[in-house]
């Protein structure tokens, strides 16, 4: 039995409700709150470290995730203390959670490590060890950069294994160095081998699968080697066999071909030379559909033989590449400008007198290619051009020039074979020998300023981004400029080859899209559209946060010497581990979803630890049950269902009975929120409209029609004393949280408001988050923005000035609860932003 | 010192990862940068060259960091020392000082704020 378990039994077993004195109750809410905010902090502070502006080690992911793990089990423990035994299931969810992140830690990745075959769509890099790095590259074009390539699926190295165990093969492997002979014999072994039960019926259930997405056209596969460290450090080039264009009846034979060129007399000595055990040999086997290729080849972003003329080669051949990828035939060989527009620097067209073709019935086939083809380029230019863009996306996003297998379908598409890094590191160090100098060559427009988002280096003509166009036509490989990190710019995040905006936050929603796709981001520049010329050539060095005029070529190219960032163990470990912890998947509090077995990270416990504690704080009965404290309804004159607890002194000794009345409130923080709230004009009682798009988003949250609904406004709690107060506030299903201390000792008085969350889509969201982060700047508040929470504080005031910070919360509160719906476009930002001082000029003209 | 010399660097910290950040970013700035993951193979770097600026770690198995920047110290007392370290304790950071160390940074850090510091201590360097 665990410790957790224990701590249940313990729990359980009293029957009856523990009563919990009342100041014990507000102490261990007021706890909460505390590790609710830290908890959060230290989730947004995590993030921040993908950014790539940090230098952190294991210790510190290990260090965080302790301290993150220790904080929220004592969250739970409090939500405990003030609802015993009702949510005990949290502690399951808690142990299931940092159980993963251990496992993570420990360097056991929760891969299911026991899958045979795996479909394509749901491998990651992170699966390179069970798929190999062929395949798992190859995913990760298709699944995030959204590229086409082939459906299939991967047989695992855990497959692999099996069949080596199953038939007895491992023990002769392992028995002395193998020699050339042994090839044969082994490869003989692994031929009359037979699949181990569970892989046949694995890979019965793949194909039927596939067969299913490809309807009535029989189903053909291509059956490729993927082996372990294949196309990392050590390449195998062309060592291991592919069988092309296989009928379904043929998978297994294709697999024990493939799996026995494992041991092929070259790929052994291969080995020997290289000094790799044969221990740790282990093949995956990547079964792709066949490709109705028109026409194939090979392209190098970078020609490695004359790096310093920046040009990429294209090799071309009609029908299927396997012809050209083993040097049997040149093809065609275009050479290419890497620099939009990609000008063509060398044009060389073959005669072309036999083609490979996939055969009728399986396999392949030399055809003889049609007259009229023989002399004709493989590629149109548009063509070259597409295939250029595609292949310079690849590029950024692994960080070094690339050499990628392509093919062209009958539908005109170019579909991604394979992708792997060009070694060029020689070829690149006489590229950057004079990088200081070059460097300070070119004028610096800016440096230091803003916050890097995503690390990497990008060049590239300037394009800015006006809010509302069009952006279809956003040039490929340009730099996106913009006033804000909007996530309507997430669309054309793909295409640029770097990111520069005015406003903006690492952590924010396009940053995320930035990293997907790695593209290098600076954002919160300050002037950048204004300073920055459409069409001016620039290089964003978001390593070192500096952006030059120009194009810094061999800053361009020490990159790619570099060992990427986001390829490092510890990049790699804290984006793992932040999965289990960051994501918020328990939104909606009326959704039966919304309970402790759903959690599925530390975020989404702390979520619903929060929600539970306000709730049961509201719950009248609960305050007679806890011996009558007094919880009162306060009257007010707009529809703020808002319930009072006074700890002490908060409230006129005459106020008595259930209900009271606003100016009974002695509490000096809750007075002045709200006389702000009552500002006339700022608690907007207009009907608001609700486009359909918005309506839409909002559906799936059983949102109500109305949001100006008494009902609808009842989540909210005060609890007071003279000089304290804090206020959670649900209004819609936004979040905000007002903590708040004034009295006469300076050096004590704080003010700290949260606000998240909110109905619209996250789009609009962000826009009011920016309205509210620019509004509590320009009154002096210290604003930290991540997403769409927004945090603000200010302190050691003297009472007058808190009191006035106090009412323009109140302001805002009433101001902002809404607006998210009316957030339709940016220009919204800067107008509700006038009409809000507007009116706090006429409401409080002394403040000025 | 000449003013056309670069200024030499060593990193030392046992997490590959720190200096692999690191080195790239003050190579081009213009340093030069030698880099060590073994406390043993810097101690011995140090005594067969005197480097201006030397960043270190100070929790490592072996010699650790406290030990290694006192040897630094006392062969070339002209080196500008910078502690790096994820436990950082006001007990390390006096005796840190104390050794004449130039700053003390806590890890995590942005690679901003050490080049900052960098840029500091070859002033002081060059002085």
């Amino acid at each position: 039995m665990t410790f957790f378990d224990k701590l249940k039994k313990v729990f359980m077993g009293k029957r009856h409700r523990r009563q919990v004195p009342f100041v014990l109750l507000f102490k261990t809410f007021q706890g909460l709150l505390e590790k609710n905010n830290k908890i959060l902090d230290s989730i947004a502070a995590m993030g921040d470290k993908l950014g790539g502006d940090y230098v952190f080690d294991k210790n510190y992911i290990i260090s965080s995730c302790e301290e993150m793990s220790d904080l929220v089990y004592k969250l739970i423990y409090d939500l405990d203390t003030i609802t015993p035994n009702k949510y005990l299931d949290l502690y399951d969810a808690f142990q299931r959670i940092n159980h993963e992140i251990q496992e993570e830690l420990a360097g056991r990745a929760v891969i299911a490590q026991a899958d045979y075959v795996i479909p394509f769509e749901t491998i990651s890099r992170d699966f390179g060890d069970v798929v190999g790095n062929k395949i798992a590259n190859l995913a990760e074009v298709n699944n995030i950069l959204g590229l086409p390539a082939p459906e299939g699926f991967a047989i695992t190295t855990t497959a692999f294994k099996a069949f080596m165990e199953y038939n007895k093969i491992w023990q002769r492997v392992r028995e002395e160095p193998l020699t050339a002979e042994a090839s044969e014999e082994l490869r003989a072994l692994i031929d009359q081998g037979s699949l181990p039960p569970d892989l046949k019926r694995a890979l019965q259930k793949s194909t039927e699968q596939l067969q299913l997405r490809a309807g009535d056209k029989k189903l053909f596969l291509a059956v490729r080697s993927s082996a372990w460290g294949e196309d990392s450090i050590h390449t195998f080039a062309g060592q291991f066999k592919s069988c092309l264009n296989q009928p379904v009846e043929n998978l297994v034979a294709s697999y024990k071909e493939v799996i026995g060129s494992t041991y092929s007399s070259s790929a052994i000595e291969y080995r020997a030379s290289k000094g790799i055990s044969e221990d740790e040999v282990v093949m995956a086997v990547g079964c792709q559909r066949t490709i109705d290729a028109k026409v194939s080849g090979v392209l190098y972003t970078l020609d490695p033989t004359t790096p310093e003329r920046e040009v990429m080669v294209i090799n071309a051949v009609w029908g299927l590449g396997a012809p050209l990828v083993s040097g049997q035939v040149p093809g065609d060989r275009y050479l290419l400008n890497r620099t939009p527009p990609h000008e063509i620097e060398g044009l060389s067209v073959r005669h072309k007198l036999s083609m490979l073709s996939p055969k009728e019935g399986g396999g392949t086939e030399e055809r003889s290619v049609p007259e009229e083809l023989q002399m004709k380029p493989c590629l149109e230019r548009e063509e070259m051009l597409r295939l250029a863009e595609i292949a310079l996306v690849i590029e950024r996003y692994f960080k070094k020039p690339q050499d990628i297998e392509w093919a062209l379908d009958e539908t005109n598409q170019f579909i991604i074979l394979q992708t792997r890094p060009l070694n060029l590191k020689t070829q690149m160090a006489s590229l950057v020998c004079n990088l200081t100098e070059s460097v300070q060559e070119h004028s610096v427009i800016f440096r230091g300023k803003g916050h890097i988002a995503q690390r990497g280096i990008g060049a590239g003509k300037v394009v800015i981004v006006r809010d509302d166009e069009d952006m279809d036509d956003f040039p490929a490989g340009a730099i996106l400029v913009g006033k804000y990190t909007s996530p309507r710019l997430a669309k054309v995040v793909p295409r640029a080859s770097g990111i520069v905006t005015d406003v903006g936050s690492p952590t924010g929603h396009m940053a995320t899209i930035a990293r997907e796709f790695r593209v290098p981001t600076i954002v919160d520049v300050g002037e950048a559209t204004k300073i920055l010329r459409p069409g001016q050539e620039i290089t964003v060095d978001a390593e070192e946060n500096v952006v030059y005029d120009g194009r810094v070529k061999e800053l361009c190219y020490y990159e790619f010497t570099e060992e990427p960032f986001e390829e490092s163990y510890e990049y790699r470990l804290i984006s793992r581990v932040l999965k289990k912890i960051a994501p918020l998947n328990l939104l909606n509090p009326r959704d039966k979803n919304f309970a402790p077995g759903a959690c599925k990270t530390f975020h989404d416990i702390t979520r619903f630890v929060h929600e539970k504690a306000v709730e049961e704080l509201l719950d009248l009965e609960f305050h007679e049950r806890n011996m009558g404290e007094p919880a009162k309804k306060l009257k007010l004159s707009v529809p703020l269902g808002l319930v009072v607890i006074d700890m002490g002194s908060g409230l006129q000794e005459s106020a008595e009975g259930s209900e009271v009345e606003p100016d009974q409130v002695v509490s000096l923080p809750l007075k002045a929120t709200l006389d702000g709230m009552m500002t006339p004009g700022m608690w907007s009682t207009e009907p608001v409209s609700v486009d359909l798009g918005s309506f839409m988003s909002s559906l799936t949250r059983t949102f109500s029609s109305s949001l100006a609904t008494p009902k609808y406004l009842g989540q909210n709690l005060a609890m007071i004393s003279k000089e304290y107060m804090n206020l959670s506030l649900r209004l819609g299903y936004h979040f905000n949280i007002i903590d708040a201390y004034i009295s006469d000792k300076v050096n004590d008085n704080y003010a700290y408001f949260r606000f998240l969350g909110g109905v619209t889509d996250l789009q609009r969201r962000s826009r009011r988050a920016r309205l509210l982060a620019e509004l509590l700047e320009a009154h002096d508040f210290r604003v930290d923005v991540r997403g769409d929470l927004v945090v603000g504080r200010i302190k050691k005031l003297d009472p007058a000035r808190m009191v006035r910070k106090m009412k323009t919360l109140g302001n805002l509160v009433a101001f902002t609860r809404q607006l998210d719906v009316t957030m339709v476009s940016d220009a919204e930002v800067e107008s509700s932003k006038e009409a809000f001082e507007r009116l706090m000029a006429r409401a409080i003209p002394e403040s000025k | 010192m000449s003013e056309n010399r670069k200024t030499q660097i060593l990193i030392l910290d046992d997490e590959p990862i720190v200096w692999r950040r690191l080195k790239p970013a003050l190579e081009k700035a213009g340093y030069e940068v030698e880099a060590f993951t073994l406390s043993s193979k810097a101690m011995k770097r140090v005594q067969e060259k005197d480097f201006d600026i030397v960043v270190t770690d100070l929790k490592m198995e072996g010699i650790d960091g406290m030990q290694f920047l006192s040897e630094v110290k006392s062969r070339s007392p002209k080196t500008e020392v910078i502690v790096i370290t994820g436990f950082a304790t006001m007990e390390t950071a006096k005796e840190s000082f104390q050794k004449g160390v130039f700053d003390f940074v806590a890890k995590p850090f942005k690679r901003g704020e050490l080049l900052e510091i960098v840029k500091k201590a070859e002033a002081k360097v060059r002085q």
